[in-house]
């Protein structure tokens, strides 16, 4: 089985291999700056677009999001459990609740959902998109496939922002009924917490580090699949396109946003 | 150039492939305009949480160390938020300024005579406390300064675990066998013990009930002998009688001895009289023994001179040794 990792070739196909990188890296950039530039031209919302747009939205938000929305509360339910229940065994309850909030609102919910889109959103647009284009290397066609991504990148970079904003909501709202239960008198304090948590910095990287997850699930499994497509399949690889260089980029997002707010 | 036949068919694809349930678009506007909605309205609510849209007024406390007191940390009174750290700066004097941000709706249970604390326990930041005394003093000023009290758990905490051990190691020294509150005690046992004896608290002050005994006897004694001496002291023909009547004899006695010194008053007026006239003889005395003297210087003067006339002249010489 042909391996082209650095571990398995020859010194002097390291050069070679480097560049190849270094090149599908800069596509991969390329493709998200057009995606965005034809997110922003007025002249790319053709009816057309607009119908695939929706498309792309109603595939990667409308559908899921009731779905995505129940699991991702039932497990946060357990979450906030065990994390209050500890936090009041040793009497830091007043903590408790921050940390849910920080754990879960911050960190866990953009990650699931960016994880979920690049899983459910990679695999169709495989199927819907490039399919039919595959045998046609124009211009044009690049073109029209660019603009299908920007439907594709919008649906994708909506549907990450949508399922973890309603899921954030929803888990504000399940911490405080586990909190203070159906009462209205712990609203005030429940505020100030959320308040103390969502510094500017913390609010600001939060909605950033959504936004690249968003653009990162939405590009790169499309720029990889581009890559198949004009240069053919890679060694055997069973696995999704772009799904190893997608996780690299979400865990380097994660950890940036991290190590921005905490150090 | 490309073919327009491929385009149109590829065309006909994606429009077959993008093929999708009805109102397809109305969904996704429904979707947008929710998910716009829905974080316009987060973002409201994390702006009203940090407090944007209150009235607040400006309160300075002033502290030689802000550690762990960090911007949006809250200020309470009597366990309610009224006010929020707004910003921590280092004033040119080297002190810690925390600005702190008090809602107008909050601010009347802060008065001139307020006071502010900053304490510091083993978990979790500092904790910015107000006290008001006297609720009817007038409120604080926008913009008034403060020094607020610092109150540290950790740096209290190995002066008392100092002041614990000293303690402890006392109460050791107390607590141990041969410690002197033992041996008092023991003493204070064995003295309750005796106390429990025959003679009670005699005992326990004597040291037994042969010592209580005894001094039981010795009392009993005394009191047979106060009562033999009220017998003869104050009985019939006792001695108090007879105090009684030698009192009145000496009583005699002086009056006749009074009678005996005025006569020795006579006596020594007499006596002074003599002495008086002796004084005058004695001065006569003196007189006659200038004159006997005269007398007795001439006839010896005539001695003299009878011995120097013959025949009674002789030689008269001294001779040396």
């Amino acid at each position: 089985m042909p391996n082209n990792s650095f571990l398995y070739s020859k010194p002097q196909q390291w050069r070679h291999q480097l560049a190849h990188y270094a090149a599908s890296w800069w596509r991969m950039l390329l493709l998200g700056a057009i995606a965005l530039v034809l997110a922003f031209s007025p002249s790319t919302y053709t009816r057309e677009h607009r119908r695939a747009t929706a498309r792309q939205i109603y595939l990667g938000a409308w559908q899921v999001l009731p779905w995505f929305t129940a699991l991702s509360a039932l497990i946060s339910l357990v979450i906030i459990r065990i994390v209050l229940v500890t936090a009041l065994s040793y009497g830091l309850s007043r903590f408790g609740l921050e940390m849910v909030v920080r754990v879960l609102v911050l960190e866990l919910i953009p990650l699931a959902a960016a994880m979920f889109v690049a899983l459910r959103a990679g695999m169709a647009f495989n199927a819907a998109v490039l399919d039919p284009l595959a045998s046609d290397r124009s211009e044009q066609a690049a073109w029209r496939l660019r603009r299908n991504l920007v439907a594709e990148v919008s649906g994708n970079a909506f549907a990450v922002l949508s399922l973890a904003i309603v899921s954030s909501v929803l888990v504000l709202v399940l911490a405080y009924l586990n909190v203070y239960g159906l009462s209205p008198w712990g609203l005030d304090d429940y505020t100030r917490t959320v308040g103390r948590v969502f510094e500017p910095t913390v609010a600001i990287g939060f909605g950033i580090k959504t936004l690249l997850f968003g653009l990162a699930v939405a590009v790169i499994p499309a720029a990889a699949m581009m890559e198949i497509q004009r240069f053919g399949r890679n060694g055997e690889s069973t696995t999704q396109p772009g799904a190893v260089r997608l996780l690299f980029v979400l865990t380097v997002i994660e950890a940036a946003s991290l190590a921005v707010k905490y150090f | 150039m490309t073919d327009p036949a491929i385009h149109a068919t590829t065309d006909a694809q994606t429009d077959v492939a993008m093929a999708a349930p009805p109102h397809i678009e109305i969904k996704a506007v429904i979707l947008l305009v929710l998910m716009t909605s829905l974080i316009a309205a987060f973002l409201l609510y994390v702006m009203y949480a940090r407090g944007v849209f209150e009235v607040t007024q400006r309160l300075v406390l002033v502290s030689d160390d802000s550690e762990g007191v960090i911007p949006g940390m809250d200020m309470t009174f009597a366990g309610f938020a009224v006010g929020r750290v707004r910003r921590v700066e280092l004033a040119p004097d080297g002190k810690a300024r925390i600005l702190v941000d008090v809602p107008r709706k909050d601010a009347n249970w802060l008065r001139v005579s307020s006071v502010f604390t900053l304490e510091r326990g083993l978990v979790g930041d500092p904790k910015i406390k107000a006290y008001t005394g006297i609720l009817t003093d007038p409120p604080l000023p926008d913009g008034a300064t403060r020094t607020v009290l610092r109150g540290d758990t950790g740096a209290e905490i190995p002066k008392l675990v100092a002041s614990a051990r000293t303690l402890l190691e006392n109460l050791e020294a107390m607590t141990r066998l041969d410690s002197s509150l033992n041996a008092s005690l023991a003493n204070v046992q064995a003295a309750t013990n005796r106390m429990g004896g025959k003679y009670g608290l005699l005992g326990g002050a004597l040291g037994g009930d042969e010592q209580a005994r005894k001094a039981m006897l010795a009392l009993d004694r005394v009191n047979a002998l106060l009562a033999s001496a009220d017998r003869r002291v104050f009985g019939k023909a006792g001695i108090a009688d007879d105090t009684q009547a030698a009192v009145v004899q000496l009583n005699a006695v002086l009056q006749g001895a009074s009678a005996s010194l005025k006569k020795l008053d006579a006596v020594l007026a007499e006596a002074q009289a003599v002495g008086k006239n002796a004084r005058v003889a004695t001065d006569d005395l003196g007189v006659l023994r200038a004159e006997v003297d005269s007398s007795l210087r001439k006839a010896s003067r005539l001695v003299d001179e009878i011995n120097r006339k013959w025949p009674f002249a002789h030689k008269s010489e001294l001779k040396l040794p």
